[in-house]
């Protein structure tokens, strides 16, 4: 193995951030501050919080108190390799989900004399650039202050070696997932024939819902404690799970049992050598491995006049609603959007699942469940519905497309997508919640109203700041813009939402706390209607002229 | 349809910057009603930001820029009504099928369901993408999605080609498809204007040839007015070219690196 390729090789990896970060590429100038400043900073927090709840520990009046506070903190080391290795193994898959569908992200060299070796191991420390180093650093750094104030720093060094272990573990089963996945994605093509668009498509959500459930899960506060304690009862009974002997190593040590501590780092260290040949082999075989085309279609071409023509739509207009329509159950990158609103409906329904209350008659549930999905994929479509052409847009830039057609089109995909979405999780949240007709109705109305104005404002934020980057993920959208966008849609959802307060303080009888006037529901949706209306009137005319700007700045 | 005019094309004073880039520097131009003109140049010469220009993807600085006797800057919407525009190595859709790629380029020029109907099928059989039109572009090797490019910028029978490198990766076939296209569709009063590098293709199709360097023009005429210029009577385009950009001490270059 060639060390230097290795480091040449994550080189490169860490530079494609460049590209994310948008920099200036002309006359390039690496800024080194900003490009540490994650790990630096990470390991400043991780002194401080290692010196605060040193502190903590010393201060500790009680002596019984102390000691139990002992016991934990050494158990929480033990399960610390575990719960490192899953946040690594969601960072890292997460990584790659965001590159799916490009396919000239990172693209292997293979033409030059580089060992697959090399390669694979770049990949596999390439994955734990950013966040997974930042996280172990922090970790670390906290770890080894207060394992002097416990009198640990052989057990803080060994969990130190443990962390980094789990982290390379869980970066090489990524490496695996990646090279299956293509290989696997191809056989399902090739055996699905023509349904292999909507296969890729309900499997693509299905893995999507269930990886992004457990990533709000874990990243939820209760949810991370209760793993904790759930990895420490359980640790043990599942020994024969290589994934957890790291920790079963560290927690022998903790019992003394230095035997089994040997063993089980021993076999730690095979596992993580085993899984390395396994994905050199992958690499070997399939790494250039090129999924065969799904075939769409074979049948005679019938062009299709379209309903949309038929409500008044151009048929250049109607031809970008229908690409759109392509694009979001086509693309990978962007199907995470359709996981949202299931996201949004599961995670609430999961939590009150574990409570004592009944999910039904519970207006907040459904107000929930009815307003929060469709608002949000509303801001998220209009934010993305501009970059997410890509460097494809020249066609629209070349196109004979007015300000007034691009407005007006990506406008009702995002209003008629939102909506559906809307009806969809309304019709679940009213089904689970049971809301009374009258409620069920006032609230639909008001997540129309949100979508049309959030719609029309986030669409402005995806004009002005779309970013039509595709390597080495498509970004879409000017990180700043975004966040500035997020801001204002939750100001003015607020501000259309507004009325509805009087409203629910009148229903929850709350009026003796909280002084407002009595107000009937459909007096609060009108009102909000007619902040909408205005919002979305106002945003229109910006939207326009941003587009005219657009357009004439199409300076590839 | 033919507009009263004499040029389908005309540049004047045209200048556009980028910082301190001068990309192209106050230049004039003239391209005629059914001709074929060629746009040749070192990198960076100029050549897609006056291309760009005259398709009203970017505005100049200074200058006019008028298109089939419309003012690319007034009404940039009418001038791309107008135009097949193919860029140089063209990202496509590639979540769509060849055939969903040409069915939305003919809708976004308003192309009537049968009209669009024969044509593509026309143009996919022509160009030997039969039996692959169905498959996502996604899947497409360079030749092909360059087919697909083109076929999009005929398809809505433009009255001005705007063609960046538009052989690049395709077969000898289908090379030899679009030459002839492009001259037949000259005799009917296109235009087209053909940037690229392979200066055998410039010389054997293009009726005139602008020369750029660094944003300026170097010469302009059919290949004898720029043999006269260029003070090299008999020579090829490539000779010509390398004369006028100042670059034919190539045996000095290819010398010094071997030694």
């Amino acid at each position: 193995m060639n060390w230097k390729n290795v480091v040449r090789l994550i080189g490169v990896n860490i530079k494609s951030g460049r590209l994310i970060r948008g920099q200036k590429l002309r006359r390039y100038r690496e800024r080194r501050v900003f490009q540490y400043l994650l790990y630096g900073g990470a390991c400043v927090l991780g002194l401080v919080i290692g010196l605060a709840v040193g502190n903590f520990y010393i201060w500790l009046p009680d002596s019984e108190l102390k000691s139990l506070f002992y016991q934990n903190a050494r158990y929480l080391f033990a399960s610390l390799p575990t719960l490192i290795l899953i946040y690594s193994l969601v960072i890292t898959m997460m990584g790659q989900i965001q590159q799916m569908g490009v396919r000239s992200s990172i693209q292997l060299p293979y033409w030059l004399p580089i060992t697959w070796e090399e390669h694979t191991l770049a990949s596999t420390l390439a994955h734990l650039i950013g966040l997974p180093s930042a996280s172990i650093i922090l970790f670390s750094s906290a770890i080894a202050v207060f394992s002097i104030y416990l009198g640990q720093l052989p057990l803080a060094t060994l969990t130190i070696f443990a962390l980094l272990a789990s982290a390379f573990l869980a970066s090489i089963t990524t490496e695996i997932f990646r090279v299956l996945q293509v290989r696997l994605i191809g056989a399902i093509y090739k055996s699905s024939g023509k349904a292999a668009v909507w296969v890729r498509f309900l499997g693509s959500l299905l893995f999507l819902t269930a990886f992004y459930m457990v990533w709000f899960f874990l990243t939820s506060g209760g949810g991370t404690i209760a793993f904790i304690e759930a990895v420490t009862g359980t640790q043990n009974t599942v020994w024969f799970l290589p994934y957890v002997w790291l920790g079963i190593a560290l927690a022998s040590f903790i019992g003394g049992l230095l035997v089994q501590t040997i063993i089980f780092s021993l076999a730690s260290i095979l596992f993580i050598l085993a899984l390395f040949y396994v994905a050199v082999r992958l690499n070997a075989k399939f790494a250039l491995y090129e999924p065969p085309a799904i075939t769409v279609s074979k049948g005679a071409y019938v062009p299709k006049a379209g309903l949309l023509g038929k409500v008044g739509f151009s048929s250049l207009e109607a031809a970008v609603i229908k690409k759109d329509f392509k694009a979001f159950t086509r693309r990978r990158e962007l199907m995470y959007i359709f996981i949202l609103p299931i996201v949004f409906i599961l995670m609430p329904m999961i939590q009150m699942l574990g409570s004592s209350k009944p999910l039904e008659s519970s207006p907040f549930l459904y107000a929930w469940m009815l307003i929060v999905p469709g608002a949000f994929v509303a801001v998220m479509l209009g934010e993305m519905i501009i970059g997410e052409e890509g460097s494809s847009v020249w066609l629209l830039f070349s196109s004979p497309l007015t300000a007034r057609s691009l407005v007006k089109c990506k406008y009702v995909f995002i209003c008629i997508f939102s909506c559906i979405i809307t009806l969809v999780c309304g019709l679940v949240g009213f089904l689970i919640a049971r809301p009374s007709l009258y409620l069920a109705l006032g609230l639909l109305i008001e997540s129309f109203l949100l979508i049309l104005a959030l719609g029309m404002v986030s669409l402005r934020a995806g004009i002005i700041g779309a970013d039509f980057a595709e390597i080495p993920r498509p970004r879409m959208i000017r990180p700043l813009t975004a966040l500035v966008n997020g801001l204002l849609c939750m100001v003015l959802a607020l501000v259309i939402l507004s009325p509805l307060i009087p409203y629910v303080v009148t229903v929850m009888n709350l009026s003796a706390f909280i002084p407002v006037p009595k107000i009937d529901l459909y007096v609060a949706v009108s009102i909000s209607a007619v902040i909408a209306v205005v919002i979305t009137f106002v945003f229109y005319r910006i939207s326009l002229k941003n587009a005219e700007e657009f357009l004439k700045k199409a300076e590839l | 349809m033919i507009s009263t005019g004499e040029y389908a094309v005309e540049l004047r004073g045209v200048a556009k910057r980028y910082a301190d880039i001068v990309a192209v520097d106050y230049i004039d131009l003239d391209v005629k009603y059914g001709e074929i003109f060629g746009l040749l140049g070192p990198n960076g010469s100029g050549k897609s930001t006056t291309l760009k220009m005259v398709l009203g993807l970017v505005k100049p600085d200074s200058g006019s820029v008028r298109v089939l006797g419309i003012n690319a800057d007034d009404d940039p919407v009418a001038v791309k009504r107008q135009v097949g525009y193919v860029p140089e190595s063209p990202r496509l859709y590639e979540f769509l099928t060849g055939l969903e790629y040409l069915d939305f380029g003919g809708d976004i020029y308003g192309m009537g369901a049968s009209e669009k109907k024969t044509r593509i099928e026309e143009y996919l059989e022509a160009f030997d993408m039969e039996g692959r039109e169905g498959d996502m572009i996604s899947s497409y090797s360079q030749g092909m999605k360059q087919k697909i490019a083109l076929i999009s910028a005929f398809l809505h029978k433009p009255r001005l080609l705007i063609l960046d490198e538009p052989l690049t990766g395709l077969d000898p076939k289908s090379a030899r498809i679009v030459k002839d296209l492009l001259r037949k569709l000259a005799i009917q009063g296109v235009t087209t204007i053909l940037s690229t590098h392979i200066l055998e293709i410039a010389q054997a199709m293009s009726d005139r040839i602008v020369i750029m360097y660094e944003g300026r023009l170097l010469a302009l005429g059919n290949i004898e007015e720029l043999r006269q210029k260029a003070r090299l009577p008999g020579s090829d385009l490539e000779e010509i070219f390398l004369k006028l950009t100042g670059t034919e001490a190539i045996r000095e270059v290819v010398e010094a690196l071997l030694k």
